[in-house]
């Protein structure tokens, strides 16, 4: 028996891992093929000499120009004569001004747009939660509700918002929310699942009403859990939010979008380093917190 | 006993199937309040089942069930199925506190039943209930321990918080379904002792596996085999005999079980070497 059933089981396995593995190259070589046929799969005229002046632009942040910069740089027209004179360090403190604004913009649209979906996420993980058993009509819809949010991108709710409240943060507050209400739901539905239905019942058995079941039994099983969903997500949204601006919803995706449609490489990368001391931190402080929660 | 005792529990011509098939079935049973009954038989007797059934887990197939001059089923009224629960305390044998509250929260929690208002909400107690936790905890010698988590302390300290929790909650009926299952030895006659003192005057009915702990909890013994009444003795009327008969009747049908699966077993396994 424990010869013969776990042999049979192996080649049954290895069999449709090889038929899996046979699918996935066919795949890959219809992708292939397919871009190859349209002529789109090029790397451009002259790759090398690109890649090698963006690379040199890119080594040399623009924020280092406020102290190393030319304090009077002249434009000249063709003919020699002098246009304008420019204080280059002083034009890049303007620069890291604007970018420190537009950090705590994002910041901010992070933040508030997290606290938006975890807010409205809280009753429809309630009607979802299996063991609570709410009305199946209800938690279907609920549901549904959280699965169309978490399958649209935080950009298509931002482009489409902006049309609706106009340029600025709000939008992104806004879009930040709605998409990361379909991921809070399906968190919190799920640390409200894995609640111990024992002491539950242990606080109805002593005659405790239900609003003081929730406070006694509930709350505090699912809090901690909740905080950590909270943190994960939010520090997800802290990364999404660096792009929103992109779509003219505030913070920093508005100067990454200025710095790239001017080949300013300096001046993307010294905004890159910003996004990544930015999601790093945050990424740290969460995990540290998060950790300590159990 | 005199006509004058108010009755506990009466059970009449009470029956539970599940599929069909009958788990409990009693004709008559009576306990008169501040009685001290143990439950004892062999898994699947019962007795969880008649446990249940007192406690409003379960509605009888059939019959009467009057628990504190109630019927404890599903259909009592909201407010009234509060006030009957918290008369009826119950001691489980799993670990059935809130673990990331503090003892002193868990053993407050049994005078919820009492108080109302937002404040309870808040966990936000009168003085007067955390007067009686603290002393409800030095009873059980926890007093020291009132500020650990739940989910800190051992099984015993558990379950000496639990029955901590019974003294704030007051109830004229205890229901344990083998509070000393997790324990050992000495643990478990140790929270025998204190629940029998946290009972005193109301109502104790307890299912018990370790027999040698029956004089210690009882003062009378209920034996249950098969679903039905084996026996319904004083406990200085049970002796060996009895508990082995109760024991033994059981076990003569799972062993007729394994002797028809075993050759099966043993026909797979030569089929398949073959």
């Amino acid at each position: 028996m424990s010869n013969g059933q776990p042999g049979k089981y192996f080649l049954r396995g290895r069999v449709g891992f090889l038929l899996l593995t046979l699918v996935y190259v066919v795949l890959i070589a219809v992708c292939l093929f397919s871009l190859i046929h349209d002529g789109d799969l090029s790397i451009g005229r002259n790759p090398w000499a690109n890649l090698l002046k963006t690379a040199s632009e890119f080594s040399y942040p623009s924020f280092l120009d406020v102290w190393f910069g030319d304090t009077a740089l002249e434009y000249r027209s063709d003919d020699g004569r002098v246009l304008r004179v420019e204080n280059r360090r002083e034009v890049e403190l303007d620069y890291l001004a604007g970018l420190a604004r537009a950090t705590w913009t994002t910041i901010t649209i992070a933040t508030l747009g997290s606290l938006l979906g975890a807010l409205l996420a809280l009753p429809l993980a309630i009607l979802t939660a299996r063991n609570l058993s709410a009305p199946k009509p209800l938690a279907w819809m609920a549901k549904g509700v959280l699965d169309v949010m978490r399958s649209i991108h935080t950009l298509v709710f931002g482009l489409v918002l902006v049309g609706i409240v106009g340029l600025g943060p709000t939008a992104g507050i806004l879009a930040i929310g709605l998409h990361s209400l379909g991921t809070y739901g399906k968190l919190f539905a799920e640390s409200i699942e894995t609640l111990d239905m024992q002491a539950v019942h242990a606080v109805q058995s002593v005659g405790a009403g239900p609003i003081q079941v929730f406070f006694n039994a509930i709350w505090p099983a699912v809090l901690p859990q909740f905080v950590s969903s909270h943190l994960y997500i939010w520090e997800f949204n802290i990364r999404d939010s660096t792009i929103l601006g992109m779509i003219g919803a505030g913070g920093l995706g508005l100067l990454i979008t200025e710095a790239t449609s001017l080949f300013q490489w300096g001046r993307l990368a010294t905004v890159l380093l910003v996004v990544i001391v930015l999601v790093t931190s945050f990424d740290a402080l969460s995990r540290r917190i998060r950790r300590s929660l159990t | 006993m005199s006509s004058m005792t108010p009755i506990a529990i009466e059970l009449q011509d009470v029956l539970w199937s599940v599929h069909g098939r009958t788990v409990l079935e009693i004709g008559a049973l009576k306990v008169n309040s501040g009685e001290r009954i143990a439950l004892v038989g062999p898994n699947g007797a019962g007795k969880s089942t008649l446990l249940r059934l007192l406690a409003g887990a379960i509605a009888p197939t059939h019959g009467s069930l009057s628990v504190l001059e109630r019927s404890p089923s599903r259909s009592l009224g909201g407010r009234e199925r509060r006030v009957w629960r918290r008369e009826v305390g119950q001691v489980f044998q799993g670990l059935h506190l809130v673990s990331r509250l503090s003892a002193l929260d868990n053993v407050r929690i049994g005078a919820l039943g009492r108080l109302s208002g937002w404040r309870t909400w808040l966990r936000l107690y009168p003085h007067e209930i955390t007067k009686q936790a603290c002393e409800a905890l030095q009873g059980v010698g926890l007093l020291g321990h009132k500020d650990t988590r739940a989910d800190l302390l051992s099984g015993g300290e558990r379950q000496k918080v639990a029955i901590a929790r019974l003294l704030l909650q007051q109830p004229r009926l205890i229901l344990a379904d083998e509070p000393t299952a997790a324990l050992d030895p000495a643990a478990a006659a140790e929270v025998c002792r204190m629940l029998v003192q946290a009972a005193s005057g109301a109502t104790l009915l307890t299912v018990v596996h370790n027999t040698s702990l029956l004089p210690l909890i009882a003062d009378r013994v209920i034996g249950l085999r098969q679903g039905r009444v084996a026996f319904d003795l004083p406990v200085s009327d049970v002796d060996d005999r009895a508990l082995l008969a109760l024991y033994q009747a059981d076990c003569s049908r799972p062993s007729d079980q394994f002797q028809v699966t075993l050759p099966a077993r043993s026909e797979t396994l030569t089929q398949e070497t073959t």
